[in-house]
C-alpha cells in the first residue's frame, strides 16, 4: 500500500547562462526508498536540493516546474514548515561546534519549545532511532566533533529525526563512511522506509541494489543533466534502455571489478 | 642570476624586518628603563599633585578604563548589527556595496573627525559638556568600523554547509544568524574589539575636546560636565613641560602603564587571531 508523497513534474534548475538540469519529472511513494545514481556532475544533488529548495540558499540559481509534497505545491507554502517536513543528510556528516546532546537538539528545540523532561525524552527516542543511543547515552556532553565520522553521519540522522520529518534526502551519505558505517546507515535507511520516504543518491551500484526500490539515472544528455530513464530498480539495472545508464553501469562493473569484493 | 636576485632582495627584507623591530624594541626599553623609577603601589592609588609633578596617576587609569568600557559596550551592538545587514539583511540589495564602501572608508577617518562630530554633537548640541559619555562614543564611533569588518570577515568565513545544514532543519532566517552565524563569530567580535580598544586607548585628539580634563575630575556621577581624568592626555600635558625632573619620571611612569595597558589588549586578542590563521589553513 505505497501512498504518493512526492510528484516532480518539468523541473528545470537554471544558472544565468547554463541549464544545470533540465526537465526533471519524477514520483516518490511512501513506503519505497527513491535512489538516484548517475555520472558525476550530472545534477543529482540539484536535483535532490530542489525538493527542500536549499536551492533558494544560492544565488543564481533559478528554479522551474512544480514539486507536490501531498498535493500541496511547494513553493506556495512557507519555505521553513516545508524544510522542517523534510530531513537532509550531506555527503559529509555536518556537525555544528557543540556537544552531542545540542547537536540532536539543534533544529528541534527551535521548532517547537520543549521542557526539559521532553527534550531528554526526544533526544533519546531520535538517537534510538538513530541506532546511536547506546554508543553514546553516557557521553551527550561532550563535543561532537569527538565521534567517529560514521558516527557523526548518524547524529546527523538523529538530529533530523528529532524534527520528525516525512521525507528524508540523502545525498550519498555513505561514501565518506567505512563499510561497517555504511552498513549500519543502509540498515536504517531499509528501517526508516516504512515510516518515512526516502531519496537517495548514490555512486554505489551495490548499494543502490539492496536499498533502493525505485531509481532514476540523472545524466548529461544534449549538454544538460536530465533525469534519462527511471523505473522499478532491477529492471533499470538488469536492463537499461538508454546508453547513458549503460555507459554509467559498465564504467561501475569496471571500477566496482577491481575494488570492491 | 635569479639566485643573486632573491639573496639581495632576502637581504633587504630581513634588513627592514630588523630594523622595525629594532625600533619597536628600542621604544620599548627606553620607555621601561625611564618609566620604571615612577613605579609603585602609590602611583596607582594616589591622584594627581602639584601639576603632576607628584601624586599618582590613580583617576587616570580609572578614566581610561571607563572610556574604554563606555565605548565597547556601545560599539557592540552597533558592529552586530551592521555586519548582519552587510552578511545577511542585504545580501541582494544594492545599498550593501554603499555599506561595505562606507565601512572602509570610516576605517581610514582620522580620529579627529569623529572628534569634532562628538564635539558638535554631543558636546553642543546635547548640551553636555565635556563628559566620559561624549568620549566614550566618540571613541566607539571611531573604532566601529575597524570592529565590524572584524566580524564582517568572521561571519564569512562560516562555511556554508552549516547554513544549509541548519536551514535544511527548518530553521528560520534569525534562528540560523543567531545559532550558527553569530554563535561561530562572537571571537570576531572580541578579537576586533580587543585590537580597536588597544588603538583608543592611546587616542587623544578626540577625547581632549569631548571627555577630558587634566586635574580635578574623579569618578563621574552624572553625564554633564562630568569629564575624566585621562592616561594620554595626561602624557599630552606632561610633554608640553617635562623639563621639571619629577614630571619627567611620572611622564614616562604613565606612558609605561599605557603602553602595558595597549600591549595587554593586543595580547589578549592573539589567540583568536591566531585560530582564525589556523583554521583558514585546514
Ligand atoms: N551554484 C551553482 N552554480 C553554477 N553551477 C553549479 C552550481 N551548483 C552546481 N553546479 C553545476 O551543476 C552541475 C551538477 O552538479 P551536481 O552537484 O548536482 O552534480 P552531482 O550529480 O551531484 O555530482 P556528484 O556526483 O559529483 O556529486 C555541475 O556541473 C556543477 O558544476
Ligand atoms: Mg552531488
Amino acid at each position: 500500500m505505497s501512498e504518493l508523497i512526492l510528484k516532480a513534474s518539468a523541473l528545470t534548475v537554471r544558472t544565468a547562462d547554463r541549464v544545470l538540469l533540465y526537465d526533471a519529472s519524477f514520483r516518490a511513494e511512501s513506503g519505497r526508498v527513491f535512489g538516484i545514481i548517475g555520472p558525476s556532475g550530472g545534477g543529482k544533488s540539484t536535483l535532490l536540493r530542489c525538493i527542500n529548495r536549499l536551492n533558494d540558499l544560492v544565488p543564481g540559481l533559478r528554479v522551474s516546474g512544480d514539486i507536490r509534497l501531498r498535493g500541496e505545491c511547494i513553493r506556495t507554502n512557507d519555505v521553513n514548515a516545508l524544510r522542517a517536513r523534510i530531513g537532509m543528510l550531506f555527503q559529509q556528516p555536518v556537525i555544528f561546534p557543540t556537544s552531542i546532546g545540542e547537536n540532536v537538539l539543534f533544529g528541534a528545540k527551535r521548532l517547537r519549545s520543549l521542557t526539559r523532561s521532553e527534550a531528554s525524552a526526544v533526544t533519546e527516542s531520535a538517537l534510538r532511532e538513530a541506532a546511536l543511543w547506546d554508543e553514546i547515552k553516557d557521553r551527550l556532553r561532550q563535543p561532537a566533533t569527538v565521534l567517529s565520522v560514521g558516527q557523526q553521519q548518524r547524529l546527523c540522522l538523529a538530529r533530523a529525526l528529532a524534527v520528525q520529518p516525512e521525507v528524508l534526502l540523502m545525498d550519498e551519505p555513505t561514501s565518506a563512511l567505512d563499510p561497517r558505517s555504511t552498513a549500519a546507515i543502509e540498515e536504517l535507511i531499509l528501517r526508516l522506509k516504512t515510516s518515512h520516504t526516502i531519496l537517495i543518491v548514490t555512486h554505489n551500484i551495490a548499494q543502490a541494489r539492496r536499498i533502493t526500490d525505485t531509481l532514476a539515472c540523472v545524466s548529461i544528455r544534449d549538454g544538460v543533466g536530465q533525469i534519462v530513464e527511471q523505473g522499478e530498480r532491477e529492471q533499470l539495472l538488469t536492463s537499461p534502455q538508454t546508453p547513458e545508464l549503460c555507459e554509467y553501469l559498465h564504467a561501475s562493473d569496471i571500477h566496482t571489478g577491481f575494488t570492491d569484493e | 642570476m635569479r639566485k643573486a636576485r632573491d639573496l639581495i632582495f632576502g637581504t633587504i627584507a630581513a634588513v627592514c624586518a630588523m630594523a622595525a623591530l629594532a625600533v619597536l624594541c628600542g621604544l620599548v626599553f627606553v620607555i621601561a628603563r625611564r618609566g620604571w623609577p615612577a613605579m609603585n603601589v602609590s602611583f596607582f592609588t594616589e591622584q594627581i599633585r602639584l601639576v603632576g609633578a607628584s601624586g599618582g596617576i590613580l583617576w587616570n587609569l580609572v578614566g581610561t578604563v571607563i572610556l574604554l568600557a563606555t565605548a565597547f559596550l556601545a560599539c557592540t551592538p552597533f558592529a552586530i548589527a551592521l555586519a548582519l545587514l552587510e552578511r545577511v539583511w542585504l545580501r541582494s540589495h544594492p545599498a550593501r556595496r554603499w555599506l561595505r564602501i562606507a565601512l572602509y572608508t570610516a576605517n581610514g577617518l582620522p580620529s579627529i573627525v569623529f572628534g569634532i562630530f562628538g564635539f558638535i554633537v554631543f558636546v553642543q548640541w546635547c548640551g553636555w559638556g565635556k563628559s566620559w559619555l561624549a568620549g566614550g562614543l566618540v571613541l566607539a564611533m571611531s573604532m566601529l568600523p575597524t570592529v565590524t569588518i572584524v566580524l564582517i570577515e568572521r561571519i564569512a568565513a562560516v562555511p556554508a554547509r552549516y547554513v544549509e545544514a541548519a536551514a535544511g532543519l527548518g530553521l528560520r532566517e534569525s534562528q540560523i544568524v543567531w545559532a550558527v552565524l553569530m554563535r561561530q563569530s562572537w571571537g570576531g567580535l572580541i578579537t576586533g574589539s580587543l585590537l580597536g580598544l588597544a588603538r583608543a586607548a592611546g587616542e587623544t585628539a578626540p577625547i581632549m575636546f569631548t571627555a577630558t580634563i587634566f586635574a580635578g575630575a574623579t569618578f563621574p556621577r552624572a553625564i554633564a560636565e562630568s569629564p575624566v581624568l585621562t592616561l594620554p592626555y595626561h602624557i599630552f600635558i606632561l610633554a608640553q613641560d617635562s623639563f621639571d625632573p619629577a614630571v619627567g619620571s611620572k611622564l614616562w611612569g604613565t606612558a609605561l602603564v599605557l603602553l602595558g595597558l595597549v600591549f595587554s589588549l593586543s595580547l589578549a586578542a592573539l589567540p583568536s587571531r591566531l585560530r582564525i590563521h589556523e583554521e583558514s589553513n585546514v
